[in-house]
């Protein structure tokens, strides 16, 4: 995946502001950034939900703009605050989802059995998610935005809003997921730990632009610092 | 009493009386609307009674007695007395029956008088004999199913009434004729044809006007909670045709208030039924056998009629509810439909579209949403032609309707127009400002 001087302009805020970089395949990457920053603004241009001003992004080598279609084939999106349907139970979410990616019935239930193996929700996914915790909701959430196998995962927060036990196993499945499909990961947190923990690489923005970017490790050792956050913390005072 | 549910009250009152999006379409539009409405009901019965009061009667004295004179010079003595009533008399038109419509076109009214051979004859007799009486034939033409269509027709009785105070009881009476398509039904009252219509043209447009207000009510709520759900964005990542997500809900907010509206129309028939079964047996006038009962095509017509016209309300509504943030501020947003679905829908109850004037008549055919209502009335007087117009204009404006709407689901817009009611200015792209 490749975004190459990605320019956003909502009136006049320049959200994304001549912003670029490279994520390779089967690595998961990291947006770090202050609010507004336009982490959630770059996610959502790379999962076609937004077009640029100007600048290219090509997904395995797709142009988000004129591919878009085909795009939304190999990619999955989970945004921060996503919900799902309440009157639908965890069951018929994942299949109502799963059909959209699946070409037979037969690959529906494959789907719906690694999300459910996933989620790890169990019983609870005959319940509907009008009565799911917030965590609950999440698991499912994460569990549908993976089961399809995409070629790409675009997480937006994928731990939002959870408490630790929940973003630890949330954490875990992301990873087990990556390593076991080879899935390519882009995510944005605001959570150093988490993005010390699952990322391979990560690209610190600020106002719409890269500021840093490496492996947590090149980071922490390029500016001096004990962990992201103080990276995080040096990065943005520069900038 | 539940603990800190009067500051909840209070604080949820507040909210509402401070949220311009629950003002609008609850105070506002109300305050414009039933004011409107009366404007329009007022008007209707105005103009019936001034179109009583200034009715062009042709007197037939096929009599041409003392008594048929006496009773003409009644009548032109009326306009002395304040009655705005033209007379037009003609004499010895036998029989009458093969000359009324020629007699209407030629004076341009709705209404003849004829006074039958032996009119004088039996006032005389009456004197003498009260079981002999005079009669007068009044033959009015059926026009239209307002519901003031024939105060015309109750005034002649009105009129017969004063003839037999200044005489003696109960020495006149009337006989109704009505013309109906061009063909003359003798025994038939017009009022009791049109109270008979108006029970008929209620149900039917009853039906539409519950559909159209209960369709986009629906389809708003369905994209508003996607919104409020926040499951738009996934949905909208996911490999589906976007308009597949327009029609999706079209389709499904049309079977959802169809049921609706069956339920309705069914419960609403059934409370009719029960209230007519007690009307005088008067009313007991055959419609089929006077072909005012529509026909399969007009049926047909009627159907096509209301399904353009609930493609465009619901692609409407769906277009208002993606520029809410959620379901109560779509349905508010939705909420300044109603008053173009209501009032045409409430002032083609009480009036006959043919009888307005021309400006007005053009406003109701420029709303859309009049259309089947318009239609319902037609396809029981036969009027295929307006109904087919009607059709076409709609397809027409449901087609820009639904190319707005797929354009806007084609685009980012769907995710990042908002309306913003302060200063009721559109923004744009603020969720996506968050990051």
């Amino acid at each position: 995946m490749e975004a190459s001087n990605v320019v956003k302009v909502f009136g006049s805020v320049h959200a994304l502001d001549g912003l670029s970089f490279k994520v390779k395949p089967g690595e998961i990457y990291g947006l770090i950034g202050p609010n507004g920053a336009g982490k959630t603004t770059a996610l959502r241009v790379v999962s076609t939900l937004l077009l640029p001003t100007a600048g290219t992004v090509k997904v395995f080598g797709l142009d988000v703009v004129e591919k878009a279609a085909e795009v939304r084939r190999i990619i999955s999106y989970l945004p921060e605050e996503a919900g799902a349907y309440r009157y639908l139970s965890g069951w018929e979410y994942l299949e109502f989802m799963a059909k959209f990616s699946a070409k037979s019935k037969d690959e529906v239930r494959a789907m719906v059995a690694e999300a459910a193996e996933i989620c790890g929700l169990g019983e609870r996914l005959k319940d509907k998610t009008k009565t799911y915790s917030k965590g609950m909701k999440r698991r499912l959430l994460v569990a549908r935005a993976l089961m399809a196998k995409p070629k790409l995962a675009i997480l937006d927060e994928p731990t939002s809003g959870l408490d630790v036990i929940h973003s630890y196993h949330v954490r875990e499945i992301i990873k087990k997921y990556v390593r076991e499909h080879g899935v390519t990961v882009l995510l944005s947190s605001h959570n150093m730990l988490e993005v010390e923990h699952l990322c391979d690489r990560v690209a610190l923005i600020n106002k719409g632009r890269l500021v840093a970017e490496g492996s947590p490790q090149e980071l922490k050792e390029k500016y001096g610092c004990s962990n992201l956050e103080e990276v995080f913390a040096k990065v943005v005072k520069i900038a | 009493m539940l603990k800190g549910f009067g500051t909840f009250l209070l604080k949820e009152l507040k909210e509402l009386m401070r949220d311009p999006k629950i003002l609008l379409p609850m105070i506002v539009v109300p305050l414009v609307m039933f004011p409107v409405l009366g404007g329009v009901v007022g008007y209707a019965m105005q103009a019936a009674q001034e179109q009583a009061i200034k009715a062009a009667l042709v007197v037939v004295n096929n009599d041409c007695g003392n008594w048929s004179n006496t009773f003409i010079n009644f009548l032109q003595g009326l306009s002395a007395m304040g009655f705005n009533l033209t007379i037009y008399t003609e004499s010895n038109i036998k029989p009458l029956s093969e000359k009324v419509l020629e007699l209407l076109s030629k004076y341009n009214t709705t209404q003849i008088l004829e006074i039958p051979d032996g009119f004088s004859q039996n006032i005389t007799i009456h004197f003498n004999n009260p079981n002999v009486r005079a009669y007068v034939r009044l033959y009015s033409v059926l026009r239209g199913t307002s519901v003031f269509e024939n105060i015309g027709s109750s005034a002649v009785d009105a009129l017969i009434g004063m003839f037999n105070r200044q005489h003696a009881p109960d020495i006149l009476y009337s006989e109704k004729a009505t013309v109906i398509k061009g063909e003359v039904k003798y025994g038939v009252d017009p009022m009791a044809v049109s109270g008979l219509l108006m029970y008929q043209s209620i149900v039917l447009p009853m039906m539409v006007l519950l559909l159209i207000s209960y369709a986009p009510q629906i389809a708003a709520a369905s994209m508003a909670v996607e919104k409020e759900e926040k499951t738009l964005e996934t949905l909208l990542t996911l490999p589906i045709d976007r308009l597949a997500i327009l029609w999706g809900k079209l389709l499904s907010s049309i079977i959802v208030a169809a049921i609706g509206a069956v339920v309705y129309t069914a419960g609403y028939s059934y409370t009719l039924g029960s209230v007519m079964a007690g009307t005088p047996a008067r009313l007991n006038v055959d419609l089929a056998a006077l072909g005012l009962v529509p026909s399969t095509l007009g049926y047909l017509l009627l159907g096509l009629s209301l399904f353009v016209t609930i493609v465009s309300v619901l692609a409407l509504s769906v277009i208002l509810a993606a520029f809410a943030e959620d379901v109560r501020g779509a349905q508010a947003l939705v909420g300044n439909i109603y008053p173009m679905i209501f009032l045409p829908s409430i002032a083609l109850i009480y009036l006959d579209i043919n009888t307005l004037p021309l400006a007005f008549k053009l406003v109701l055919f420029a709303i859309p949403f009049s259309h089947p209502m318009i239609a319902s009335k037609a396809i029981i007087v036969g009027d295929l032609w307006t109904v087919t117009l009607g059709i076409i204009y709609v397809s027409a404006f449901t087609l820009v309707v639904m190319y707005a709407a797929s354009k806007l689901f084609a685009t980012e817009k769907i995710l990042t127009a908002k309306i913003k009611f302060k200063g009721l200015k559109k923004r744009k792209g603020v969720s996506a400002e968050e990051s």
